[in-house]
């Protein structure tokens, strides 16, 4: 059996897809325990009773329509309006702008992509050092997972079968705390920055907002409905699509229809590959709850690990680690059904963990050698690698700091809860 | 061999189309059962009992049809590191490995799949009240047989670029 897993990673870090890797290790667990391989087929198809998986498929179909729209644009308009005279003001508009963006599209990158084009030359010429901007647009590409609706948000409360509106609940504060402590960072940074700051223009600002209008109600349609509790988050969902379907197709005419099949299917292979690392992934875990798998992990931690605070400690390096290599939706079907039986043995509460996990996974998405924001942000922007890497890595420092902050200080996420 | 090469580059684009297609049309599907459903709920005080299983059908269905097409343009998640460090031509190389590996799982896959949907049907397991099973859960061995072949085709295609490019180049 361990020489069989020691080839699978090997696979896996050849670059063998997840999903391949994921179907081989339930079929091997199966047979190994002597269960019928049928069991994966079972399994698999257990997908059609998840709740709320339809949320998935509507919230990143809707957030890749706004992505082709010019919504993008119009975001960064108004969000400079209201931002834009204080001092490193573009540098937070980024940031917000990023962080509302990433929390529709669902973090897959399309951030650094839609955005990037728009705000990295606006903050070039507005006089910012440019390694800082490279650094500034590549972390920004992530900062939205902890908002509503985030896929990853979602994908958790799926797997560990919580309340995805506590999830969305839970997210708000230690997202807040993300920005907040990379936008006193900005300011600091900006301090030198001796172009002249603009005026706050209450025109400009009227101009921008008229220009929005139709986009102004989403969040609050969206967040609206979900956080009173009065839809669950896939019926959100199915709203969020019509609504932005019926503003960028039918009455801004931004997406035509000949666009929309390509849409679609850019969304939907995201979906796809997905939601298929899921189902096999129900098979998987099903194995190693037979096999006991998470018992045998609690017995060999509570061997060295006897307070809660050594195991968040170590579930932090280990999430570090796993998200320098691994994907964040692989990591949540794949990690987390392991992890809450353990977690719950330590204290943890179900819904910190969810918002640990992912706050630490998102350091995962700009963490060297494999960050998949780094790659994108070198290749979008046309920088080397390394110049990505050592421009990325002061956010780095300051978001592992506020990650820190998350795990340890759970009020921070269970607050709004209570 | 250049007729060869059309049909398959003519299959390529009908594939490309019926994945489109189905894609539309069942997220459309989606969209508007979940729409009409809250509606439905919210203004008239009515509902329909299935809604909330057709649209959980219909999940899989994008699922795995999403799969297959992801698969048709090499977008399925991996772990991405060797591309980064290693010359392109090892890392074709190693690709066409890897897949291989990923066109044998899928059919392992698709047969055990297969077996459970003739169980299911033999146990006359219904969908949406009374419908057969088979027709909702057959595109999930259908979808792995496709990405079988689909990984297949990528091993044949990334072989040919292996030895086929120098070839090609001096040829151009």
């Amino acid at each position: 059996m361990i020489v069989f897993t020691i080839i699978l990673i090997l696979l896996a870090i050849l670059g063998a897809p997840l999903f391949a890797i994921i179907a081989t290790s339930a079929m091997l667990g199966f047979s190994s325990i002597d269960e019928p391989l049928m069991n994966v087929a079972i399994e698999l198809m257990r997908m059609v009773d998840l709740q709320f998986l339809s949320a998935i498929p509507l919230f990143t179909f809707a957030g890749y329509l706004l992505s082709e729209s010019n919504a993008p644009q119009r975001l960064v308009r108004m969000t400079q309006a209201v931002l834009g005279w204080m001092p490193g003001g573009l540098a937070l508009v980024c940031l917000v702008v990023c962080a509302f963006f990433t929390a529709f599209t669902g973090a897959s990158g399309v951030t650094i992509i839609a955005l990037g084009a728009i705000l990295y030359p606006a903050l070039q010429q507005d006089g910012y050092n440019d390694k800082f901007n490279l650094g500034l647009v590549t972390t920004s590409g992530s900062l939205g997972l902890l908002f509503a609706p985030s896929l990853p948000l979602i994908l958790y409360g799926v797997v560990a079968e919580v309340s995805i509106d506590d999830l969305f609940k839970a997210g708000l504060i230690p997202g807040f705390l993300m920005i907040g402590m990379l936008s006193a960072w900005c300011i600091w940074v900006s301090r030198k920055n001796t172009r002249e700051l603009r005026k706050f223009s209450w025109s400009e600002l009227v101009s921008a907002v008229r220009e929005s209008i139709w986009e102004i109600p989403l969040p609050f349609v969206v967040l609206g409905s979900v956080y009173s509790g009065f839809l669950a988050v896939s019926e959100a969902a199915a709203i969020t699509v019509v609504y932005v379907f019926i503003v960028e197709v039918l009455i801004l005419r931004e997406i035509k229809f000949k666009d929309l099949p390509r849409v679609v299917r850019e969304s939907m292979l995201l979906v796809g590959g997905i939601l298929i690392i899921l189902g096999l992934s129900l098979a998987s875990t099903s194995y190693t709850i037979l096999a006991g798998v998470p018992a045998t992990l609690f017995e060999y931690l509570s061997e060295f690990v006897s307070s809660q605070t050594t195991f968040l400690i170590l579930l932090l390096l280990f999430l570090l680690l796993l998200g320098a290599i691994l994907d964040i939706f692989s990591a949540i079907v794949l990690v987390v059904p392991l992890l809450l039986p353990v977690a719950a043995l330590y204290d943890v509460n179900t819904i910190h963990l969810g918002i640990v996990f992912l706050a630490a996974m998102q350091l995962g998405y700009m963490t060297p050698p494999v960050g998949l924001n780094l790659f994108i942000a070198s290749y979008r922007f046309e920088k080397p690698i390394m110049q990505v890497y050592s421009a990325t890595l002061p956010f780095l420092l300051i978001l592992m700091l506020s990650v820190i902050l998350i795990t340890f200080w759970p009020s921070l996420s269970l607050w709004l809860l209570r | 061999m250049a007729r060869l090469i059309a049909f398959f580059g003519k299959l390529d684009k009908a594939g490309r189309i019926a994945e489109n297609v189905a894609l539309m049309i069942v997220l459309a599907g989606m969209v508007i059962v979940a729409f009409t459903q809250i509606i439905a709920r919210e203004v008239f005080d009515t509902g329909v009992i299935w809604a909330n299983e057709l649209i959980r059908l219909m999940v899989l269905w994008l699922a795995m049809v999403g799969a297959v097409a992801a698969c048709r343009d090499n977008r399925h998640i991996r772990i991405d590191l060797l591309s980064h460090l290693l010359p392109e031509k090892a890392v074709t190389a190693i690709r066409i490995f890897v897949d291989l590996f990923a066109a044998v799982v899928c059919a392992v896959v698709a047969s055990l799949v297969w077996e459970f949907i003739k169980l299911e049907v033999e146990l006359e397991f219904t969908v949406l009240g009374d419908l057969p099973v088979f027709p909702a859960h057959v595109i999930v061995p259908l979808a792995f047989a496709l990405l079988s072949y689909r990984f297949g085709v990528l091993v044949i295609k990334q072989t040919l670029e292996l030895f086929m490019k120098p070839e090609e180049e001096a040829a151009s």
